[in-house]
């Protein structure tokens, strides 16, 4: 009992991490891709719409999500439909969550590497005769290896601190959405302090082993981006 | 700059100090079943008395655990006898004493999954994907009808339909707004306006909820406390709780 309400949720919040870090990586990959490279139609709202879970509180987040997901919203409804099985309350409900929460985490970082890239070297490959797809895996990802690791790291951290948004959508099912940072709340509230205290421990000194990693690697391109 | 500083803690102390002074208040710590009967009770008492209640509405673990950090409630109206009594133990309250018997029951906002007429059968049906009980650790409602699910060896078997809210308010707002199908809940929420909108099955197997309050005595305003408490008691008040379903 002991063990599984302290391991579980440190390994369920270390999955969600994973996961989240694994989308949005591509995801954050092709839309930073887009906005540096491509002509993009109305470009500023698209970014500000990027950005904005970043700025709002995330019980906001969580609100509109929570409709969104719901048995009458269009995400929730048409998942139903596919799988015949809600989308709240689940472990997919909670990744959907965080790769909205975390997005910014992702493309930011992304977006700066890639702008960085010099030019002159994706006009060299397009003259040599490599395809689009080729120049993203041979000229531009390799060139942009410190934004990629600052992104990765960025969101697996931001991911694992998810609190708000999680209370609202997850409800708080063991070995599903009880992620570690509900899982202190609940047992600090519970008076549970020991639980709290081995938790917080753990995700403290994650966080803070992962970010002297992201220092040493990526130098003063993850300090720049990271802020 | 001096001046600037001065004008500031001007401006942030003065109607911090007068608001204090001017009119009677107190704070209450109240569990989220008795919310609706709590704002009638209170709106009632003011109007009577001039004393202006703040409530505080969350699960009455949570509340317990914020007294014993200290909080700064003058009342506290749990969902449970033993919270008060072990705070009465602990020298932090007054006498607790009952101001409320409630009932769980399981609601939900679709009235087809009351046609079966009995809550065991309700929950086991196919077409109930997601249940809400609240933190049976902290949320009193919440236990109870842990206590019924397991009375019916339902626990394990409903493992993977089980949702848990914070607290039996949101247990019922996720039922009502269909994000689960059904949901343990006090059926002083069935008795609201919202609640008549779904219906409820009895869920007999939960023990009643003797609901115990306590006047803190740390209290900042203990009189007025006081005063409130025995309000809880009339005859008036008995009025407005027996319309919520309590006893």
């Amino acid at each position: 009992m002991a063990t599984s309400s302290i391991l579980l949720p440190l390994w369920l919040s270390f999955k969600l991490s994973v996961v989240t870090t694994g989308v949005l990586l591509v995801v954050g990959a092709l839309l930073a891709h887009l906005l540096v490279y491509r002509s993009v139609p109305a470009r500023s709202v698209v970014e500000s719409l990027i950005t904005l879970p970043m700025v709002l509180p995330p019980t906001v987040l969580g609100f509109y999500l929570l409709v969104v997901m719901g048995p009458k919203g269009t995400l929730g409804a048409a998942w139903q439909g596919l799988t015949g099985s809600s989308l709240l309350f689940t472990f997919t409900g909670i990744v959907i969550a965080s790769i909205v929460y975390s997005l910014p985490f992702a493309v930011q970082p992304l977006k700066a590497a890639f702008a960085r890239i010099d030019r002159r070297l994706l006009e060299n490959a397009a003259v040599l005769g490599l395809s689009p797809m080729a120049i993203f895996f041979r000229v531009v990802v390799p060139n942009s290896l410190a934004g990629f690791t600052a992104a990765s790291i960025l969101v697996f951290l931001h991911t694992m601190g998810e609190f708000g948004t999680i209370l609202m959508v997850g409800g708080s099912v063991p070995g599903e959405t009880r992620v570690a940072s509900i899982a202190i709340f609940e047992a600090v509230e519970a008076l549970r302090y020991r639980d709290a205290w081995i938790m917080s421990l753990v995700l403290a000194l994650t966080s803070f082993v992962f970010l002297i990693v992201v220092n040493r690697i990526t130098g003063k391109d993850a300090n720049a981006v990271a802020g | 700059m001096r001046i600037g500083m001065l004008l500031l803690a001007v401006l942030i102390l003065v109607p911090a100090l007068s608001g204090h002074g001017s009119d009677q208040k107190i704070t209450a710590g109240c569990a989220a079943n008795f919310m609706v009967p709590f704002g009638e009770i209170t709106a009632l008492f003011e109007k009577e008395t001039g004393i202006k209640v703040e409530p505080v509405f969350t699960s009455s673990g949570k509340l317990y655990a914020q007294i014993v950090s200290g909080a700064p409630y003058d009342i506290f109206l749990s969902a449970d006898e033993e919270r008060p009594a072990k705070l009465f133990r602990d020298g932090l309250v007054e006498k607790p004493f009952v101001y409320a018997k409630g009932e769980v029951v399981l609601w939900s906002a679709d009235t087809k999954i009351c046609g079966t007429g009995n809550w065991v059968s309700a929950v086991r049906a196919a077409n109930i994907q997601k249940i809400a009980i609240a933190n049976p650790e902290t949320a009193p409602y919440g236990a109870a009808a842990m206590t019924a699910l397991k009375s019916v060896n339902l626990a394990d078997q409903l493992k993977d339909k089980l949702v848990y809210p914070q607290d039996i308010g949101q247990a019922f707002q996720y039922a009502f707004t269909g994000s689960v199908d059904a949901g343990f809940c006090a059926m002083s929420s069935a008795l609201t306006e919202q609640g008549k909108k779904g219906c409820f099955l009895a869920v007999d197997q939960a023990p009643p909820i003797v609901q115990s309050a306590c006047v803190l005595t740390k209290a900042a305003n203990r009189r007025d406390a006081q005063r409130f408490a025995e309000f809880l008691l009339t005859s008036e008040a008995l009025k407005i709780k027996e319309k919520y379903g309590y006893k």
